[in-house]
């Protein structure tokens, strides 16, 4: 069977400006020192181009941290791909902005900690909140896909009401609520970010309200919490099969946390061509079938739906990367997930606060 | 929200382009991924530049492949139309 990439997700660096408490940046993070360089990145971009990739995701880390971001965009484009920035919105002014667009650039995805003030500085771990309502309306006065991201867990759903309400006068055109996903710096945080059974199923209700409404006028994509859900994601869609992840140094991965699962290696881009990284390369295809799948994935009909959810998952939570993801209510350790999912109380939380690479 | 109607006007959205013409595949590229463009839909989407209206888009069309086919050129167009402005890939000038 052969796998046709759709998506490139180019994790430029990962010197960020914020500190956010659910980070799904990597606990061990590359310094600046490791960075790939601009023509390494150009490059990549033209060979992902020729393998038929579509879309160029630039994020980090915080990618306005990239002096040569402009250039990034611009080579993106002339290899044929849509692209787009994920960012914090620090680091962006009207120049830059118009800098980017010139460039090339597609689409913006800005991302939200919370709609008050003083709650988004607490989980961004910084003062960024008042410089990103700037943003927002910087980005809103130019002709440029926007898409608002919005990251919710227990300590801000009370207000994601407020939130949609906000993105549906920002000039955005999406708005992603996502509950946060327990990978890298937010499996730290997992006790005092999961929400409440009863939270979950009001943010459900609230966005299918809000789908209704504001039906053609702003779309609302939405990622639910894998622990309450009955069987896993789709992860990625499947292991290698439409996408792939460059950390800042240059390692290809099948998704953002693969990097957890011992006893793989990940081909770099200063060693390989990315096509053979993508075809051949043995940590890409370690998971791509089904020929690792135990019981009850082996046989289970759901497999060619959820490919048996999430490998990085099954690692963390139970230590075999080959078991069925343990949020499935058919997983042999799905009692793991109910143990902390019984443990989840409303009590104030005392975050964990990630530092930068230097 | 309003409907697209023969006086309508519109235009491919901010975050939406079709792909470069001699790409392997007509795209519209859009931010969750893309639009397979098959048949004249790569055209008719052309001709959403923000200026002609719909009843003019389906006049031209027409023109170039044959009137025998009008009603259905007419339907088939409103359908598109109708089905990219609803996933918010058009919009209203």
């Amino acid at each position: 069977m052969k796998y046709q990439p759709q998506a490139l997700i180019a994790e430029v660096t990962h010197r960020c400006p914020l500190h956010c408490v659910y980070c799904s940046n990597p606990l061990e993070m590359q310094r600046r020192s490791e960075e790939l360089p601009t023509a390494d990145w150009m490059s990549i971009f033209q060979q992902a181009g020729e393998m038929g990739v579509l879309q160029l995701h630039l994020t980090g880390g915080e990618p306005l941290a990239r002096a040569d971001l402009n250039q990034l965009v611009k080579a993106g484009r002339s290899a044929g791909l849509y692209i787009n920035i994920i960012t914090s919105g620090v680091g962006l002014d009207g120049p830059r902005l118009d800098g980017l667009i010139e460039a090339g650039l597609d689409h913006i995805q800005l991302s939200f900690q919370d709609i008050e003030e003083g709650p988004a500085n607490e989980f961004s771990g910084t003062r960024s909140h008042a410089l990103k309502l700037k943003m927002a309306a910087m980005i809103r006065e130019r002709r440029v896909g926007f898409t608002l991201n919005m990251v919710v867990h227990r300590s801000n759903l009370s207000r994601l009401e407020e939130m949609i309400q906000f993105a549906e006068q920002s000039g955005a055109q999406r708005v992603e609520i996502a509950h946060v996903q327990y990978y890298g710096w937010a499996l730290k945080n997992r006790d005092a970010l999961l929400p409440t059974r009863a939270q979950v199923d009001r943010s459900i209700e609230i966005v299918e309200a809000a789908r209704c409404r504001l039906k053609g006028r702003l779309r609302i994509d939405f990622v639910l919490p894998d622990y309450y859900a009955k069987y896993p994601k789709p992860c990625m869609n499947g292991w290698g099969h439409q996408l792939m992840l460059i950390d800042p140094a240059g390692r290809v991965l099948p998704c953002h946390a693969a990097g957890v699962i011992p006893g793989l290696e990940f081909s770099n881009t200063r060693e390989h061509p990315l096509r053979w990284i993508w075809d051949e390369s043995p940590a890409f295809n370690r998971f791509r079938d089904e020929s690792w799948m135990k019981d009850p994935c082996r046989t289970c009909d759901r497999r060619t739906r959820d490919f048996g959810g999430c490998r990085c998952q099954a690692l963390l939570l139970t230590g075999d990367a080959t078991a069925t993801d343990p949020v499935c209510t058919l997983a042999p350790s799905h009692s793991v997930v109910e143990r902390i999912l019984a443990q989840v109380n409303g009590q104030k939380p005392e975050w964990v606060y990630r530092i930068d690479p230097v | 929200m309003s409907e697209v109607a023969h006086n309508s006007i519109l235009r491919l959205a901010p975050g939406c382009r079709l792909s470069e013409h001699g790409a392997p595949e007509d795209l519209l590229l859009i931010p969750e991924g893309a639009l397979r463009m098959q048949g004249p839909a790569r055209k008719i989407v052309e001709l959403c530049n923000g200026e002609r209206s719909v009843q003019e888009i389906i006049g031209e069309l027409q023109h170039r492949y044959g009137s025998e086919d009008a009603a259905r050129i007419e339907t088939e167009t409103l359908a598109l139309l109708t089905r990219l402005r609803e996933r918010g890939v058009l919009e209203f000038v």
